[in-house]
């Protein structure tokens, strides 16, 4: 089971891994690594290509916070004890494999096997997947919530009494000045070199201090995070973020703020634990080929940023009320490992390109060999790297494919160890997955791995935030499983000029972008009647994507009409639940029209109709967002002074709200009910 | 004289028919709009040989079976893969009005239809829909509607159990694999299961906008091993004057009917649709619906008695 393998910042954590090379020295073998990469993906390719038939099985991954709430000092911080809890999650796992009896053991649960647990880049956060990956069976969309909230169980029966498993995207107070983790580190470490979070934030594996120190070498400079502040009524004008501190002198790093990387009214921070500290909620799908997974990633593309406004949940950022509702741009910036000269703001010396990106970012490449696919639609500046490119192509991989990894593999690998570089084994995938996993772009396409036969060609879904409670968690990864099954079935056409894509996820940002902004977005996502032809004319009719061997080239009839033409702004309330003059059909709407073209039980459809309603009401504004409904918990604390300040206090009565709300889910008027019912 | 009127792949024609519908409100509106707009495909499709008269016969086709509507070439591939990959639904539409005793002969028809479309031998489920069976989720208690003129009685029992032996004999002959039900309550499902050899695996019901389903039939269904599944079909799938409207010469009709009692633009007589029939096939383990159609077959005659509806 590896569906929804872990994938975030590690390939995997061998326990003796080798030794990790510092920059510069893993610079210098940076194209070997790319170059070795770029083989193993071709003969994988080679391998895997012609793969067919695979079932579709996905993944959710939900990550969590631990934090230990402290009742007499009315504190609420961050739990260091990953690696503990992990190391005892580990041993229930191997004693329920050899059928001892322990904690997992549920009755609920007979026939599942027991959720797998993984570590994080944060040495308080923790993942888990299904123990098995679910199926479209409708029995199993049943199970995801139940088995969500059996994972929280698991995690929590691994912790100290006073710990929790909470799914908040960042800690409100991570970074603050006070002692917001526990055991306590002071901060200003040699691998982050943070002037707000010690390196012990991280966890110990070689791995995750390599890949911060690296990117901070890489781009000459700590990473750079500045999110705008909220205005409240009390809040200092101009605002200079009060936490920052530029009389220190332990690192050459500490110049930064000397130099001018805090910027006035924004909330500075300088590590990555700022951005790979938040949790997400990632759904992976298995394609049935290759070719349903190249058009599975084109067309869920354009709903990433639709998503991440939809789910937004993150308006606190070291104990300040942020202007932004996403964690999306923060993490972005804390992987950013561009040089000057890359970011532009430095004459092109010694780097090869100026990249307009981070490595975390909102994709940039339309994969599907699609006759749909208008040339019009890509991104005419996309920086690739030709000699790779040349090589895919001179090895038999089509332009579009090729065009995307040698887009991916502009990148440097971050982390390598220096015992990999001895011998290229084809039989893997090691150098190839060390820049594929560390592109975090919206989408990903995953080829199958290829030491495993049963595992096929996926596609993971990476914009979502985490939220609250699992059954918002359990409706969203189930919202969009829905949606695949949709895009499948009716041959739905979502494609929009990427780069509308990215401006779409800049917009995701907004403070209330799900009500206030609007989302580019196509106008017609059904094909042209593609069909039967009357017996007296031509050619085959019906649609196989299988077959299509055209790529770019336009349909012959009727003349297509100006991309510009479209699409158009569109609300997300119009997108997800279709406009009122009917012009846009929604994508609920869309979905319950497939739901009523399959055969559904109807205690399953009855479930499925609870997860739709929640978020139809959240797209039209019935139900909050998590972001609006912390701001509004924020606000309406009696300690909060509305000088964007979320104190100990507030961040304490906060966490205690959160855990709440993960068990009462708001019913019966208990907390987050507006969120949740909409009614007390 | 039949006429056989098809809808081709909703899946993949173009959206007409995703319409978000008011939750009360029972809908045939799948099936009308996507008739009339394979109509409409098939006469643009067709402008370029105008000369034929009437224009109809342009992209129709006549054949021994009756005349289809929109012509259609059996030939064209069906599924894209193998029959085992494929769950195949179809859901049979006994119409209001129409003697039980032709039910057995209307049941070859409209199987057999699907069976060239997807070019399959067999299918796995048959849901039949008897008319006149409305289920009430709120007490249980199905009602039994009169049809729209009144002057037809109910389907009585004894006509179920005999359509149901038709059924069963298909099932025998390995044409089905299993059969079904739509809009039974408890009470009917165990007054009609003593009587038949094949047990339905399957009772279709529509929840309407609530999920309210009364607790007793949860539980006998559930006894009995029978599968409730949900559908949102409308129960007068396709009345006579929709028919008429569709088929006749006005502007939104496709000019199959004469304009006149006495005119020769189009077939005399009077329509009478007889049965309709919905097919989908779900490939298994995608959950991807590739193929869902609706045939519906209508009589022309002087001797249909004339009604209003």
């Amino acid at each position: 089971m590896t569906v929804a393998e872990s994938v975030k910042s590690a390939v995997g954590l061998a326990d003796t891994p080798g030794t990790a090379l510092d920059w510069p020295e893993a610079k210098k073998r940076a194209d070997q690594v790319r170059k070795w990469g770029i083989e193993q993906l071709l003969a994988n390719w080679r391998r895997a290509k012609g793969k067919e038939r695979d079932a579709l099985l996905w993944g959710d991954e939900v990550e969590y916070l631990v934090v230990a709430v402290d009742d007499e000092a009315k504190k609420a911080r961050l739990s260091l004890a990953q690696a503990e809890i992990l190391k005892s999650l580990a041993e229930d796992e191997a004693n329920w494999k050899s059928g001892g009896s322990n904690s997992i053991q549920n009755k609920e649960h007979d026939g599942e096997d027991p959720p797998h647990f993984h570590p994080e880049f944060g040495r308080f956060m923790l993942e888990a997947t299904p123990g098995r990956p679910w199926g479209i069976g409708f029995k199993d969309l049943l199970k995801v919530e139940s088995n969500m909230k059996w994972r929280r169980e698991v995690a929590k029966s691994h912790m100290a009494s006073n710990e929790y498993p909470i799914t908040l995207t960042t800690f409100p107070r991570l970074g603050t000045k006070d002692d917001y983790i526990q055991p306590y580190y002071p901060p200003s470490g040699a691998a982050l070199r943070s002037q707000f979070v010690p390196d012990e934030i991280a966890n110990p594996h070689i791995r995750f201090p390599t890949l911060a120190g690296n990117i901070r070498s890489r781009r000459g400079r700590k990473v750079e995070l500045n999110v705008p502040v909220f205005k409240d009524t009390n809040t200092p004008e101009p605002f200079n973020d009060p936490t920052v501190n530029y009389d220190l002198h332990n690192w050459p790093e500490d110049d930064d703020v000397r130099n001018g990387a805090a910027k006035e009214g924004h909330v500075y921070m300088d590590a990555m634990a700022f951005g790979m500290g938040s949790c997400c909620l990632q759904i992976t799908f298995q394609a049935k080929n290759m070719t349903e997974g190249r058009k599975l990633y084109d067309q869920l593309s354009p709903l990433g940023p639709i998503l991440l406004a939809l789910t937004a949940a993150t308006p606190i950022y070291k104990g300040f009320l942020v202007d932004t509702d996403v964690r999306w741009n923060q993490i972005g910036n804390a992987v950013d490992d561009r040089t000057r000269e890359e970011l532009g703001e430095a004459p092109l010396k010694n780097d090869r390109w100026r990249i307009p990106k981070s490595r975390y970012a909102s994709n940039s490449t339309y994969l599907s060999q699609d006759p749909r696919l208008r040339k019009e639609y890509l991104d005419p500046d996309l920086i690739v790297d030709e000699e790779i490119k040349k090589r895919l192509i001179d090895g038999g991989m089509d332009e579009l494919l090729a065009t995307h990894f040698a887009h991916l593999f502009i990148r440097d690998p971050l982390v390598i160890f220096s015992e990999d570089l001895e011998e290229l084994d084809l039989n893997k995938a090691d150098h190839f997955e060390n820049l594929q996993s560390t592109n975090w772009q919206h989408m990903r396409f995953k080829p199958p791995p290829p030491e495993k036969d049963d595992i096929g060609w996926r596609v993971e879904f990476r914009s979502m935030e985490i939220q609250m409670t699992d059954f918002e968690n359990a409706a969203f990864s189930i919202f969009i499983v829905l949606v695949t099954r949709a895009i499948l079935s009716f041959d739905l056409n979502f494609y929009i000029p990427i780069q509308r894509t990215t401006e779409n996820m800049e917009t995701a940002h907004a403070r209330n972008a799900v009500l206030d902004r609007k989302f580019y977005f196509r106008k017609d996502p059904f094909s042209p009647r593609a069909r039967r032809p009357h017996p007296q004319s031509s050619t085959n009719g019906e649609v196989s994507s299988a077959t299509s061997s055209a790529v770019n080239t336009p349909p012959p009839s009727p003349p297509l009409k100006p991309v510009e033409s479209e699409y158009e702004l569109m609300t997300i309330s119009d997108i997800i639940n279709g406009s009122a003059d009917g012009s846009f059909p929604g994508l609920i709407p869309l979905v319950e029209s497939y739901l009523n073209s399959v055969n559904v039980d109807v205690e399953t459809r009855c479930f499925l109709a609870t997860y739709l309603d929640l978020i139809w009401k959240r797209a039209n504004g019935t139900l909050w967002t998590g972001a609006r409904w912390i701001r509004e918990y924020v606000a309406s604390h009696p300690a909060y002074k509305h000088d964007s300040v979320v104190s100990e206090e507030i961040c304490y009565d906060l966490v205690k709200a959160v855990e709440e709300m993960s068990v009462k889910e708001g019913k019966h008027g208990s907390v987050g009910w507006e969120l949740l019912r909409g009614k007390k | 004289m039949k006429l056989i009127l098809s809808t081709s792949n909703l899946m993949t024609s173009g959206g007409h028919t995703v319409i978000r519908q008011a939750s009360t409100e029972k809908s045939n509106v799948e099936l009308i709009n996507s008739l009339r707009s394979n109509f409409q495909t098939a006469q643009q499709l067709s402008s370029a040989e105008t000369t034929t008269t009437p224009r109809y016969r342009a992209w129709t086709r006549e054949t021994e079976d009756g005349l289809y509507i929109p012509a259609i070439d059996f030939a064209q591939r069906g599924l894209a893969e193998e029959k085992a990959q494929y769950d195949i639904t179809v859901k049979l539409f006994y119409l209001p009005g129409i003697p039980a005793s032709r039910r057995c002969a209307h049941t070859r028809e409209a199987i057999d239809l699907v069976l060239k479309e997807l070019h399959v031998d067999s299918i796995d489920l048959l849901i039949v829909s008897f008319p006149g069976i409305l289920f009430d989720a709120e007490d249980d208690s199905e009602e039994e509607v009169e049809s729209d003129t009144g002057s037809e009685e109910p389907d009585d029992f004894d006509s179920m159990i005999r359509t149901w032996r038709v059924l069963e004999d298909l099932q025998e002959k390995g044409m089905i694999s299993q059969l079904g039900v739509a809009e039974f309550g408890s009470e009917r499902l165990a007054r009609f299961l003593p009587h038949t050899n094949v047990k339905p695996s399957v009772d279709q019901i529509n929840l309407k906008d609530c999920c309210v389903v009364p607790k007793s039939l949860i539980l006998y269904a559930k006894s009995e091993n029978i599968q409730l599944l949900t559908h949102n079909d409308c129960m007068d799938i396709l009345p006579i004057g929709t028919t008429r409207e569709l088929l006749g010469p006005g502007e939104k009709g496709a000019g199959i009917l004469a304009s006149t009692p006495d005119a020769d633009d189009g077939i005399q007589g009077d329509v009478e649709p007889q049965w309709v029939v919905k097919y989908t096939a779900v490939v298994k383990d995608r959950g991807v619906v590739e193929n869902k159609g609706y045939f519906a077959l209508a009589d022309m005659g002087t001797c249909v008695q004339a009604r209003e509806d």
